[in-house]
């Protein structure tokens, strides 16, 4: 066996030897193939090992009530339930993330010192579409304002290892040009999607439940405002106990498109041209039948 | 209460109230002959939808509120076609230009502030000389009299001899007078350009274009500003449709059954008005909008980004 100029390891096999160790019958080849499998029927049995042991000692477990919603006629927003378990003397925080994306903003400002005006041209990169975060009862205020506000005296102190809340999600994004104040258009940028009801914080929406065999179970009810678009989201909820992740679970959501809405869609962006003259004709038809009908009663004269 | 999902807006809206703001809207197409758009864009962007699928939806709606406003005042022969097909190709040239000044003005950097200042210049000098107008000639109805420049007499016959010697006359026989055709392709070019530029149909300026430039009765002026808008509004629906997949077809058929109900209304009740009437309540319709931009350009905004492509 020997490292390769990459740091690689080589195992370097001879053709033939006269070793003594080699059973009777057996290559030099031979042992080490029976030798290379024993190694990974062993190093397979420890990963099958650890996994049942980390599965059954997971400290936070997350189930929703559906994992595909619909968006059909007369759908506006929706909720989902979603629970689990987690241990008794912990806390759960759940997030909903929306695909990353660069938003492109303008930033309002003066001019002749009058006038206020769209002015400066900036992108956020990296953005999530969506962001939601939902904690507990009585301690969520604690948790998330660690975050929101840099109380030293807080729970949490480390807001990159729990990756909850705006200060995470604020450091994951870049902004151009880089001379641009990424704190102050980001926050502006949170009150804007507050505003559309895709970013939000949702303080003591968690409950919990009792507490059977040293794990506690808990419930929330995220909401699914009608400006989350057809695609696919993910809900992780994090345990926290003493400020620090204890661990984590996550599942993915897809929203899709159905019935009118998805044959609409489909036409507006897969048949534009004739999409354009279908939606002109149908509004002269509607024109001419509302012209004929009040004619026929006399409403209009 | 009942909502409907807007698949192109992104966003579920109540039926009633799109109802509601699609009849008043209509309404006013119907009274004023004025699309609406200035109107019905701010007002549906407060309703939470993207702006650039409000302005191409109310393009859609608008052709069928104008198919009905425009077959009412037919029956009552209120439409110059002549005269409307000449401000109609005015106003589509004049519009690709201005689509190419609003390109320049962008790479330059300066469209948005452009656009804000044209609104309320615009706005506030048009509404502002028609309720000027119009004021005075309801206290001239009142007995009162009026206080009327006198006219420059040279320059007055100047202008009249420029105007007779311009070629092409043409008597547009509804509209009462005998021009040059060339005198409403130059300012359908004109109305065009701003509308390109101000991102609306441009009824609120050809008004008062017919009006007070081309001197047409008010009743023809209504007709006729709706057969062009028509027109213009079947163009820019399919173009939005085709390149921008903006319009959202199940917001225009809201604001459609609305705006068409609304639009009768409207002819109806422009009857019983006299043109005094109607050009102050157009004039003050039109000051207030105006007034809202301006106060909205001065006071410090609650939130200091805005999503690019809206203005």
């Amino acid at each position: 066996m020997q490292t390769n100029q990459h740091g690689w390891t080589m195992f370097y096999v001879p053709a033939t030897t006269n070793d003594e160790n080699i059973p009777k019958g057996h290559s030099y080849a031979d042992c080490f193939r029976i030798k290379l499998l024993g190694l990974i029927a062993g190093m397979l049995a420890c990963l099958i090992w650890v996994g049942s042991t980390w599965a059954s000692a997971a400290p936070v477990t997350l189930r929703l009530a559906h994992t595909t919603l619909y968006i059909s006629t007369f759908y506006n927003g929706t909720t989902l339930k979603a629970s689990g378990t987690l241990p008794a003397d912990a806390d759960v925080l759940l997030h909903v993330i929306g695909a990353k994306k660069n938003v492109a903003l303008k930033v309002k400002g003066k001019v002749a010192g009058l006038l206020w005006m769209n002015k400066t041209d900036v992108e956020l990169e990296n953005t999530p579409a969506v962001y939601m975060v939902y904690t507990p009862e009585k301690v969520g205020n604690d948790l998330l304002l660690s975050q929101l506000e840099g109380d030293a005296k807080a729970l949490v102190k480390d807001v990159a290892m729990l990756g909850v809340g705006y200060k995470a999600v604020v450091k994951d994004i870049a902004i151009k040009p880089e001379t641009a104040d990424k704190k102050f258009v980001f926050g502006e940028y949170v009150k804007l999607m507050e505003k559309a009801g895709v970013y939000g914080v949702h303080n003591g929406a968690v409950e919990y439940g009792p507490v059977k065999e040293g794990k506690k179970q808990y419930s929330v009810t995220l909401v699914i405002p009608p400006k989350m678009n057809a695609g696919k989201y993910l809900i992780e909820a994090i345990a926290v106990k003493d400020g620090r992740p204890v661990g984590r679970a996550s599942e993915e959501i897809t929203i899709e498109l159905s019935g009118l809405p998805k044959v609409i869609a489909s036409l507006a962006y897969e048949h534009s041209l004739l999409f354009g003259i279908m939606a002109v004709a149908i509004a002269v038809a509607t024109g001419l039948l509302i012209g004929v009908l009040f004619k026929g009663g006399g409403g209009a004269h | 209460m009942l909502h409907m999902y807007l698949p192109i807006a992104g966003n579920s809206v109540n039926i009633f109230l799109i109802l509601g703001l699609g009849g008043f809207v209509g309404l006013l197409s119907g009274i004023f002959g004025v699309g609406g758009g200035f109107l019905m864009t701010p007002l549906l962007m407060m309703f939470g939808i993207p702006p650039t699928v409000a302005a191409a939806s109310d393009s859609n709606q608008i052709v069928g509120a104008s198919t009905s406003g425009t077959i009412a005042h037919m029956r009552l022969g209120n439409v110059d076609i002549p005269m409307g097909l000449m401000l109609l190709i005015g106003g589509i040239a004049g519009g690709t230009v201005g689509v190419q000044v609003i390109k320049l003005l962008k790479a330059m950097g300066n469209a948005d502030f452009l656009i804000a200042i044209t609104y309320v210049i615009m706005l506030g000098g048009v509404g502002g000389y028609m309720f000027w107008e119009s004021l005075q000639g309801m206290r001239h109805d009142n007995g009162m009299p009026i206080e009327r420049k006198k006219p420059k007499a040279k320059g007055g016959d100047e202008k009249k001899s420029f105007v007779q010697n311009l070629p092409f006359q043409y008597k547009f026989e509804k509209s009462g007078c005998e021009i040059s055709m060339l005198l409403p392709l130059s300012f359908g070019i004109l109305v065009g350009v701003l509308a390109a530029i101000m991102g609306v149909g441009g009824g609120f300026i050809m008004v008062p274009v017919m009006v007070y430039l081309l001197r047409m009765p008010m009743h023809v002026v209504v007709g006729t500003s709706l057969f062009q808008i028509l027109f213009t509004c079947v163009n820019v629906t399919i173009m939005q449709a085709w390149s921008n997949h903006t319009v959202d077809f199940v917001l225009a058929v809201l604001l459609l059954l609305g705006s068409t109900i609304g639009a009768q209304v409207g002819t109806a009740v422009s009857k019983r008005l006299n043109a005094d009437q109607l050009k102050i309540m157009l004039a003050s319709l039109v000051l207030l909008v105006c007034v809202k931009m301006m106060a909205g350009l001065l006071m410090t905004p609650s939130i200091m980004v805005a999503l690019k492509g809206g203005h």
